[in-house]
This record gives structure tokens, sequence and C-alpha cells, in this order.
């Protein structure tokens, strides 16, 4: 009988029953959409962030002070401590290896350049373009280019050469500012040490690389006589946001604290792994981009967080007004079915089935409208697909069901108070 | 009495009583109503403003523009070009380098002179330490290779002095194994006046990149360099953030403003009963119409005049909690809200009388 009632409710009144599920339906796709939004914005800002370059630098304890001034560098390349370049592939393999978005080594040292016209004093970088590198069974490609994506070069980017090749001379950048005061232009070839180079594109970097040559690492190496040597170490890091937990300092901590702190992607964990790879050397946080991509990222969650919150409120509301709206339409069923011998708990009960039935159809088809939006958003904003976590469709099924149930209890409660005469007279 | 007075003393009562009578059936109405109002002022007023208030986020990065000069020292008729042009929020910091020779170890440091308590507020990310009372800023490297908390003897060819440390900082650049004194004190020392700025301009991205160009136009023999990373990720973060919260307001305005319509045109369906009584009293559609249309915009702009204060108070306690500064409530909003949210309530009330004028009075009464 019960099953029949549903039944035939849902038959005759499919009108009634459409718009019901269509609101349902609505209201579970905004808050399928925005739940995945408002959780993935977070790492895609993050990606974003990126463009900032490196956020972690890696240099030798026992090195000297730096002397720079103006892009000019004074300290003669023998002097100083050096990091083995054999060693860096284990940054890939602390506990947060896959944060590691890219790292650049640099060798850099003052270098007298010989060009078609005569002698200049230029400083020699050598880096990753480009490098493929195995770490285990995993393949990744880091340098530069990833890491420094502001780096712009017209002409081509040199290749990450094994070995210096000795039949052609090698591919490298040369600086704007420096091809300026040079006359330096693609295709010029240029001498550091005796050894010719093919200058394959131009620099434009915005920093004071503008005024150097920029080679492959190995070629560097080879150049300066220091094979294997790397003077710094410049790695890309996705981080969570420094707070007071992620200032303290680890060697004071209980061993179950530690682990929550070493689980915890902070930058000073990192930081801390990679000491733990990397004999002998001090990492650093570069903290103009560190402390501030920390901010702007937990800005941009936290509005986000508040946005979906108040669209996921709003919803509810919507949809608890439609649920009201048709149950407050039916009270004459209700005093019908009552004056029947139909008990509160019956009508409650029918009610709130049907209700229920809705809040789950309604929301499957929300779930999936709201994730072909998400999907949509991601792919036109950040040219990335934003996945919706299966979990989300529990909670937006339970959602649907919990505030249908609010919006119906409340209309249910109203109809059943009223006296079924009186209701069916019509005059209520 | 005229009759078009009594005429308009029975709509105003038929209105009033469609109201009061079915007061739940009004309220529904209303609350749908007033949740699309909310929603859309909420949105709009938040990405109306976000793009000021995320850029002032990047006001920590520093200084984003270095402005130098290859040969001579920049002159104070240029410095003055520079702050007239950054304007009141942004920030100047000159700044001249030597190298010098630390006595006791003779290792050489580069020594930098600038207005001290400036840099410290210029950048702010770095972490500082307080070392004392002396005048100078010591980078960790420094700290950690010569000094290790005592003062720097330097020498600077013809001249020396004994540096005492204010503090130490870690920045994680180059500047670590630098040493910052006040800018008088270098000039005593190296007779060098400062050939760079170190200039923050605060603003929207294209603000910003307004203020680079006019300052390369008013200042031909001085170089001005964006730092090109930070106005990068700028416009990237600040554009992005934009989008997405275009994006997810447009869907969730324009899916709530659907389930208010079909609540609206639901509600409106199940009163057929009214619309054939009117109708058997010899009502015309054009009367059946306009009162339902009225009662319609009625419920419309009541609902969506709270919806916006609403909206209003939620952008602003968004602003305040998230950006600790109030996004403040746009009037011009006001009109499009209201406007839009009545149109949208006649459609939704009016359309499904359409269906109802196909429909015999008699046939609806009957339970048809």
């Amino acid at each position: 009988m019960f099953l029949r009632l549903l039944f035939e409710s849902f038959r005759r009144q499919k009108r009634r029953k459409s718009v019901a599920l269509l609101a349902i339906a609505l209201g579970m796709s905004i808050a399928t959409a925005m739940i995945a939004v408002g959780n993935d914005i977070g790492d895609k800002i993050n990606q974003e962030l990126r463009s900032l370059g490196a956020n972690l630098v890696i240099t030798p304890i026992e090195d000297t002070l730096d002397v720079n001034i103006g892009g000019v560098n004074l300290k003669p390349a023998s002097e100083g401590a050096f990091i083995n370049e054999q060693e860096l592939i284990k940054i890939k393999g602390i506990f947060w290896g896959h944060n590691i978005k890219g790292y650049a080594p640099f060798l850099n040292a003052p270098q007298k350049i010989q060009t078609r016209t005569g002698q200049i004093d230029a400083e020699l970088i050598g880096t990753y373009f480009a490098q493929p590198l195995h770490y285990g069974k995993d393949q990744f490609t880091t340098g530069i280019r990833s890491v420094n994506p502001w780096w712009k070069v017209e002409g081509a980017w040199p290749p990450d050469y094994g070995d210096f090749p000795e039949q052609l001379p090698p591919d490298v950048l040369a600086g704007i500012k420096l091809a300026q005061q040079a006359g330096l232009s693609v295709g010029d070839q240029i001498e550091i040490g005796g050894r010719k180079l093919r200058i394959s594109g131009i620099l434009n970097s915005g920093g004071e690389e503008d005024q150097s040559i920029v080679a492959p690492l190995h070629i560097a190496q080879k150049l300066l006589g220091q094979p294997n040597a790397v003077r710094r170490v410049t790695v890309s890091a996705l981080t969570k946001p420094e707070d007071a937990f992620a200032r303290k300092d680890p060697d004071k901590m209980s061993p179950a604290v530690r682990d929550r702190w070493y689980c915890s992607p902070y930058a000073n964990s990192i930081a801390y792994q990679l000491r733990e790879v990397l004999p002998n050397v001090r990492v650093e946080q570069i903290r103009q981009v560190e402390q501030n991509q920390g901010k702007v990222l937990s800005r941009v969650s936290g509005l986000m967080l508040l946005l979906t919150l108040a669209a996921l409120l709003a919803a509810a509301l919507a949809v608890s007004a439609a649920m009201a709206a048709t149950i407050l339409e039916r009270r004459q069923e209700v005093g019908l079915m009552k004056s029947l011998g139909a008990g509160n708990s019956a009508v409650a009960s029918l009610f709130l089935t049907e209700a229920g039935l809705l809040a789950l159809t309604g929301g499957l088809i929300g779930f999936l409208a709201g994730a072909a939006l998400a999907h949509r958003i991601g792919q036109s904003i950040f040219g990335s697909a934003i996945v919706v976590h299966p979990v989300v469709l529990a909670v937006v099924l339970c959602a649907a069901v919990i505030v249908t149930f609010i919006g119906s209890a409340g209309a249910v409660r109203k109809a059943m108070h009223f006296d079924p005469a009186v209701v069916l007279r019509g005059d209520a | 009495m005229s009759l078009n007075r009594i005429k308009s003393q029975l709509l105003l009562r038929l209105l009033f009583k469609a109201a009061w009578v079915r007061k739940d059936r009004a309220f529904t109405a209303l609350v749908s109503v007033a949740v699309v109002a909310t929603i859309a002022t909420a949105a709009l007023t938040i990405y109306s403003d976000l793009e000021g208030k995320l850029s002032r986020e990047f006001r920590g990065f520093g200084a984003n523009v270095l402005v130098s000069k290859t040969s001579g020292a920049l002159t104070a008729g240029e410095l003055a070009d520079i702050r007239k042009t950054i304007g009141n929020t942004g920030e100047i910091v000159p700044v001249a380098y030597a190298i010098a020779t630390e006595t006791t170890s003779n290792a050489r440091i580069v020594v930098g002179g600038a207005d001290v308590d400036k840099l410290r507020k210029l950048n702010s990310s770095w972490s500082f330490s307080n070392a004392g009372q002396g005048s100078a800023l010591v980078g960790a490297r420094v700290d950690e290779t010569i000094t290790h908390g005592a003062d720097l003897q330097l020498s600077f060819g013809k001249t020396s002095a004994v540096i005492k440390p204010a503090g130490f900082f870690h920045s994680g650049s180059d500047d670590d194994s630098r040493v910052y004194i006040p800018l008088d004190d270098f000039v005593r020392l190296t007779g060098v006046q400062p050939n760079t700025a170190l200039v923050r301009v605060e603003g929207k991205p294209l603000e910003i990149q307004a203020v680079i160009s006019r300052l390369s136009a008013a200042l031909p023999d001085v170089e001005v360099k964006p730092v090109r990373q930070i106005t990068q990720a700028q416009t990237a973060v600040v554009g992005k953030t934009r989008s997405v919260v275009l994006a997810s307001s447009a869907v969730v305005v324009v899916l709530i403003m659907l389930c208010m319509v079909a609540t609206f045109t639901g509600s409106v369906l199940e009163r057929r009963k009214d619309f054939a009584v009117m109708k058997a009293l010899g009502a015309s559609n054009r009367t059946v119409n306009f009162l339902f249309a009225s009662e319609a915009a009625l419920l419309a702009l009541t609902g969506s005049s709270a919806g916006y204060v609403l909206g209003c108070g939620i952008a602003f306690w968004i602003g305040k909690a998230n950006f600790d500064a109030a996004i403040l409530p746009q009037p011009l909003l006001l009109f499009p809200v209201l406007l839009g949210s009545v149109v949208l309530a006649l459609i939704a009330s009016t359309a499904p009388l359409r269906l109802l004028q196909q429909i015999q009075p008699a046939g609806i009464l009957r339970g048809e």
C-alpha cells in the first residue's frame, strides 16, 4: 500500500515532482562545483605561484661570502666550496620529493670572453636548461626553463650536453645586455679559455644574467676545469604556507610531533629533508618568494572557502524553499489522508520518503552536472582539469537528503497541524 | 467614489490578502528571491574589489621595480621624479654599494648604504633578529662565517670604521652576504652616492605597468627594470583568481536563479484554482496577468532589497575575515540586482499563466 501510494504520487504529480527535482539538482550542482573548485584552488594557485621561481636555495656550508655588485661577480672561480653534482639527484628522493617541481644547479665565475671584435669581461654561468634525469624508475626533466619561467630566449635554447662535443662548438646563450655591448647576435662564435662556443640564443631574464654568458652546466664545468662542481642550487617546491608550528625547531620536538612536522610540506621541513640527503650544505628559504607566496595562497584559498560556504548556504536555502513550497501546496492531500484514518507518522513517512527519493536522484544529477562544470572551469582558466573527489558524491547526497528533509519537515508538520475537515473545505 | 478608485482598492486588497492568507507560500517565494539577490550581490561586490585587495597582498614581495644608473649617481632631481611618479602608496629606497675588507678575517664584503629602517620595512619578508644598539643590518652569512655576533672592522681602502650591528637578517638571496649601513655613514666613508633605487610600486598589475612606462619616459638616462618574476606572478595570480571567482559566481548565480524560477513557477501553477475562480467571475486575461505579475513584482522587490543588504553584509564580512579590510558595498549594484530579480520573478510567474489560459476555467475547477 505504502509503495503504491509512493509510486502513484510520482506518476500522477510529474510536474510537481520535476520542479522539486530540478531545484534539488541545481542546488547540488552548485554544491559540487563549488566544493570541487574551492578544494582544488589552493593547488592550482600554488602552481601559478611557481612562476615566482625557486623558493629554496642550497649552498655549501664552507662557502665564502658572495662578492656580487650589480650583476658583476668579483669572487674568483677557485675560491669557496662546491656541491657535488652527482649528489643532487637525491633531492628527488626526499619524503616530499613529489613536491619538488624542479631544481637548477649553478656554477659561475668571471671570465674573459673573446669575440670577433675584441675581448670583454663577463660572468660565465653554467646551469641545466631542461636536463632529463632518472631517479630510480622515475624520469623527469629539470632545469632553469621550468624553475625560472620568466626567462625568455630569442633564438634557440641550447641542449644540455652530456660532455663537451669535440666536433662542433657547443651552443650557449648570451645575455641581452652583453650582446648589445659586445655586438653579439645569434649564430656568432665566441671563445672562452681557448674553446669555441656558438651563440644559439639571446637571453632576456630581466635580471643580472642579462650581462652574462649562460652555458649548459657540463660545458661550464669543462671550461672552468671543475668537473662535477656546482656552486649553488635553487629548488622550486610546492609548499604549505608557514605557520607557528612550521617555525618550531624539529630537534626539540617529541617523536610524534616531529613526525607530524616532518610529514607536512612546509618549506622548513623540506629544507630539513634536503640537509639530510646532502651533507655539508645550508638550505635557506628564498624568503621573498616563500614567505609571500604563502600569504597570497592563504588569501586566495580563504576567499574561495568563504565563497563556497556562502554558496552552499544559499543552495541549501533555495532547495529548502523549493521543497517547502511543493509540500505546502499538498495540504489537501494531507487532509484527505488523515480523514481516511492515516496517522501523523504514516503521512510524515510518505512525504519524507518521497523527499528522500527526490534528494538522492536530484543529488546524483546535480553531482554529475556540478562535476562537469568544475571540470570546465579548471580547463578554461588553469588549462588543467579540476578533479572531483568521489567522496564529494557522498557528501553531496547526504547534504541533499538533509536539506530536503529540513525543507520538507517544517512544511509537513505544518500541514499535519490543520484540522482535516477545515483543509478539505478549503478554508485553511 | 469613482470606479477607478474602487478598482485600485480592490487590487490592493487582493494583493495584500494573497500574501497574508497564504503567508507560508509568500514566504518561500520571498526566501528564494532573497537568496538569489544575496548571492548575486555578494559575488559581484567581491569580484569588483578583488583585484585591488589581492594586489595589496603582493606588497610583501618588496621592491618590484629596480631603477639604476650605469654611470654616475642618481641625482636628487631624478629621485624626486621617481617619488612623484610612484605616488604616496609606493616606496623608494636609494642604495649604494661598495666593497670593503673585514680586517680581522681579511674577507671581502659587499657593503650597502641605505636608509636602514626603510630597507627593513621594504623587505618585510626577511627574518630579522635584533642585536643591539648599533646601526648596521648584517646578513646571516656574514655573521655565520665572519663576525659571529661581534662588531665589524671594515676598511674601505683609505678609510676604515668599526660597524656595530643593529640586527641580523636571513633573506635567502645574495643579500645574506652583505652588510647594510646608514647612507650618511656610507657616503662619509666611501664618497659614493647611490646609483640604484629599490622601488615598490603599489597597485593593480596594469597600474604598475603604467607607472613603469611613466618612469622610463620621465628618466631617459636611467634604467627602469621591473622585477619580472614578481610582476608576472602578480598578473597571473590576480587574473586567474578573478576568473575563478567570476566563473564560480556565475555558475552559482545562474543555477540558483533557475532554482528560484522553478520554485516560483511551481507555486503559480499550484494556484490554478485562484486563476479559474477569477476567470469564472469574469476577470479578463489581462487583469489576471496583471494581478499575478504585480504580486510577483512586489515579492521580488521586497526579497531582493533584503537580499542586497544581506549580500553587502556578507561581502563586507568576507573582506574583513579574509583580507583584514572590508569590501565596501557598491551602490551601483543595487539597481541591477533589484531590476534583475523583478524581471526574473515576472517571467517566472507570468509564463505559467499562459499555459493555464489554454485550459477552460471550468475544467480546472472540476479538478482536471
